[in-house]
């Protein structure tokens, strides 16, 4: 009795596993991929075919470049169709699917390709100025793209060309990484580069880089006056040579530079200009008394100028001094030039106030024509005794006097 | 009767007076209040930005060697960041269908390719939750004016779940290679051209460690005054180092102890705790105990797109501790079955399945087990696991048949009966609840069961507490009173009577 039982239960064992065996079987025969193309041209209809033996519609995973989706068959007499929707069939890549049934391991992965003609030539350059000379340089960059913006494969031809001056160039490279690219050098000139690209017969626009001087080198500047003398009243006006770089390209406009005055004190005075056409000019007013100037231009950190010295005259020899009865009011000049015009209006004249030998009070006033007054306020100065001293175009006389 | 009636009048209309008075000012006041928030002028000048890290992959780049123009670490962590947060906004695409924030990190025509996916999706009603594990990018080029880049990411490991009408669909791992064009566009490196070179399927083989060696006779630890709270500041490595010599000198070989995955901070794993961790292994090695250290506790969110993070945290730990002598096995979760129906089981196996393979490569040579809370759940991932452990509160008298099924399910893996135990509580909560020497029948019983089986275990647990949090058990008083009573020894520090049985 106990065998019958063993028997009977090896028996459904035997049957069961049969008939799962057949189960499994009808699974992974039930798909059959028919489409044997595991390249394609992007854009173009792709579709999975599958031949299968009963009327069931599994999905289909499908993952590309960008993202993963399902997709749903179409049954047509005994053949499952999956058509890639546009946004798998027209970007390059790889795409993996799988069937989904079951267990069915049903899967796969077909590669697409770019289109065969370029469309637009992805470019980019820079940087977008360089400086000539040679040695600095610009960088093209090439993506050619089909119309479904897709990067060409590696070693597409792609032509680039590039015009400066006299020289037109046309030189051949490869994309590699979805990418190509050329650097471009400078010449000694400066001026502006045109370059642009092609492939597969498509041509780029236009692009410019322009290629700028490089810094100036050393130089030269001169100075040119009305006269020489120290009136206190004209303007000197410096100016630069023509300033280049070392391969005699003229400097960019606006290269800035400075113009250092040194006088025989050993003060300085400072002034600068832009350049145009090379040239910097730069103006500073006389001195009102005989000193030395020694000039020289700095573009600063860049280049420097050579010294120069001039030289200004005194112009005026002497001057008169009128007090007023009660030695409040006093009259200084008048003040006359180098040929004993009356001095222009403005001249400084300083008034210094002593009492018991420590300075009391300063007062500066400028000429009107050709006279300076002083009015000593009593509120300020009281009756007392004073040393009176005026100072003006670096002449210096002193008064003692009681002022009542 | 005039004069009450107008005291009655009087007594409503002050204290209503006073309350309107009171509710304007605290109006106002409250509207100042919401006027000056932000005035603070430590944040008006946003001079301390704070960065939320909620995507991090292993990165790992291929030392430099590209064309163009040298690349410096500034600029290449930038390109990292901004390549990172591409993914990140695309996987959070995909997963939701909707568009937020692509356009800071892809072009113009780049982002048009995943709204079109996005549409196609909305359209077939299929959502796809991914993320992505591993990159290995090489940079190819650098543009001289530094404003494109172009980087082939090898071996990217993919991993996603396909949702139709939000039904799981398909669930796949997948290893791809892609090239990457990218712009610095506004500031962003934005994705101009995205290409998949290479993908296939990628499945790693258990690499299992023969487990036969081990001989864990044990007991789950916490100290007795900071149950669940071990690593906090009231940390004490001495009453620690005591209550290990207890443990060593009443015939017991290792402790199991717990990582709080909120508690060692996520995925910027506190130096702190991870030291005082550490110092407790120490210890344990010390008075000659090995521990198995149980990661993600109180961890309850499974989701893929938090993985990365999850990742981080358990490779940080590990990889501090992987060389520790006191190691002998590591957790990867305790109880995870029961978070089976809040979250789903396909999110919380799938997750332990791939956290096993992280632990793995990171630490190969310490075997790994998973907490089931019970035997059903015991046999899920048993070809993953090195060693299969449950947890048995149920009845003693039907753990040997349970041993015996799980023995037939896991064949020859050793089995850890990871924690059993019986309170001894009996109270106003529970009248009839079990004594102290109901305890220890129990666990006699239980030593019995596990020496006929020659099983490997783990008791629940060394002290009786004063508190439970309301995490472990709810706030229930019926249950925090029983979870309070497991112990071999009792509040005051006295051994209780099943004590003597706490090791064979």
């Amino acid at each position: 009795m106990r065998n019958k039982y063993i028997y009977l239960s090896l028996l459904a064992l035997i049957l069961s596993s049969s008939f799962t065996l057949l189960q499994n079987s009808k699974v992974t025969q039930n798909f059959t991929l028919e489409t044997i193309q595991t390249e394609f041209e992007a854009g173009s209809p792709m579709a999975l075919k599958f031949s299968t033996s009963r009327e069931t519609a599994p999905l289909l995973y499908c993952s590309s470049s960008y993202g993963s989706t399902l997709i749903v068959p179409t049954y047509k007499s005994k053949f499952l169709i999956y058509d890639m929707p546009l946004n798998i069939s027209s970007k390059i890549g790889f795409v993996n699917w799988k069937l989904i049934y079951k267990d069915s391991s049903v899967s796969g992965k077909f590669q697409i390709h770019p289109k065969k003609e370029v469309s637009s030539m992805e470019t980019y350059i820079g940087p977008p100025s360089i400086e000539a000379g040679g040695t600095d340089y610009t960088m093209l960059v090439v993506i050619p793209t089909d119309s479904l913006d897709n990067p060409f494969p590696e070693n597409t031809l792609v032509l680039a060309k590039h015009q400066f001056l006299n020289s037109e160039k046309n030189e051949e490279i490869f994309t590699k990484d979805l990418i190509s690219y050329k650097t471009i050098y400078s010449q000694k000139e400066s001026g502006r580069l045109l370059v642009s690209s092609e492939a597969l017969g498509i041509n780029s626009k236009e692009f410019s880089v322009a290629v700028f001087p490089a810094i100036p080198i050393d130089f030269k500047i001169s100075a040119t006056r009305p006269h020489d003398y120290a009136d206190g009243n004209q303007l000197t006006t410096f100016s630069t040579s023509i300033l280049v770089d070392q391969h005699n390209n003229i400097v960019s406009d606006a290269t800035y530079v400075t113009f250092f005055i040194t006088n025989e004190k050993g003060n300085i005075l400072k002034t600068s200009g832009a350049t145009i056409n090379g040239v910097a000019t730069s103006k500073m007013i006389h001195p009102d008394y005989e000193t030395e100037w020694s000039v020289k231009a700095y573009v600063d950190g860049i280049a420097e100028s050579e010294l120069i010295i001039l030289r200004y005259k005194q112009v005026i020899k002497d001057f008169e001094v009128v007090f007023s009865e009660n030695k409040r009011e006093i009259t200084v000049g008048p003040l006359q030039s180098f040929m004993k015009q009356i001095i222009p209006d403005g001249f400084q004249v300083k008034l210094l106030i002593y009492k018991n030998n420590t300075l009391f009070n300063t007062e500066t006033k400028t000429s009107f024509e050709g006279l300076v007054n002083f009015n000593l306020k009593p509120d300020i100065y009281k009756n007392d005794s004073y040393t009176i001293v005026i100072k003006t175009a670096g002449l210096e006389k002193t008064f003692n006097s009681k002022i009542l | 009767m005039i004069n009450l009636n107008k005291n009655i009048i009087r007594s409503i209309l002050i204290p209503s007076y006073v309350l309107i008075i009171v509710i304007i000012i605290s109006g106002i006041s409250s509207l100042f209040a919401y006027l000056n928030t932000g005035a603070d002028r430590s944040s008006m000048l946003h001079t301390k930005l704070e960065k939320i890290e909620q995507y991090i992959p292993e990165v790992t780049w291929s030392p430099l060697n590209n064309e163009g123009r040298p690349m410096d670490e500034e600029v290449l962590k930038k390109i990292e960041n901004d390549y990172l947060d591409a993914w990140y906004v695309k996987l959070v695409a995909y997963k939701t269908n909707t568009t937020f924030g692509i356009k800071d990190y892809y072009t113009d025509n780049a982002r048009e390719n995943i709204f079109a996916f996005i549409e196609l999706n909305v359209k077939e009603k299929v959502t796809v939750e991914s993320t992505t594990l591993n990159h290995n990018p090489t940079l190819e080029f650098f543009s001289e004016d530094g404003q494109l880049a172009v980087f082939t990411d090898k071996d990217v490991i993919e991993y996603k779940r396909v949702f139709k009408d939000e039904k799981l669909i398909l669930e796949t791992t997948e290893k791809s290679t892609y090239k990457i064009i990218v712009l610095l566009e506004d500031g962003f490196w934005r994705i101009r051209h995205f290409v998949k070179e290479r993908s296939e399927r990628f499945k790693t083989e258990p690499d299992l460690i023969a487990a036969e060696y081990l001989n864990i006779k044990g007991i789950n630890y916490y100290p007795q005054a900071t149950p669940w709270d071990m690593f906090g500041d009231a940390f004490l490595i001495n009453t620690i180092s005591n209550d290990f010599k207890i443990i060593k000198d009443s015939g017991l070989n290792s402790i199991r102890v717990f990582v709080q995955y909120d508690d060692f901070g996520k995925a910027d794993v506190d130096k702190e705790k991870l030291e005082k961790l550490r110092l407790t292994l120490d210890a344990a090695e010390e008075n000659g105990l090995k521990v198995v250290i149980t990661l993600f506790d109180f961890y309850g969110d499974y989701s893929v797109l938090n993985w990365t993070l999850n990742r981080r945290h358990a490779k940080t730990i590990i990889s501090g501790l992987k060389d520790h002598n006191a190691i002998v096995a590591w957790d990867i979760k305790n109880e995870p079955n029961l978070d089976f129906d809040s979250r789903g089981k396909v999110n919380v196996t799938s997750w332990l399945d791939n956290m096993i393979d992280l632990v793995k490569s990171i630490d190969p040579n310490h075997p790994v087990t998973i907490g089931w809370s019970n035997v059903q759940s015991a046999s899920i991932l048993k070809d993953k696991v090195d060693i299969v452990s449950f947890h048995y509160y149920e009845d003693i008298k039907t753990l040997d048949l349970a041993i015996e099924n799980l023995k037939k399910e896991v064949g020859e893996k050793p089995i850890v009966l990871q924690e059993f135990g019986m309170s001894s509580y009996a109270g106003i909560w529970k009248p009839f609840g079990s004594s102290e020497e109901d305890q220890a029948n129990y666990h006699k019983k239980a030593q019995d069961i596990i020496a006929a089986y020659n099983l490997q275990f783990m008791s629940w647990t060394l002290y009786d507490f004063e508190a439970v949090p309301k995490e472990v058990v709810g706030s229930l008083p019926w249950r925090k009173n029983v979870q309070k009573r497991f112990g071999f020894i009792d509040i005051n520090g006295t051994k209780k009577s099943a004590f003597k049985f706490i090791s064979q």
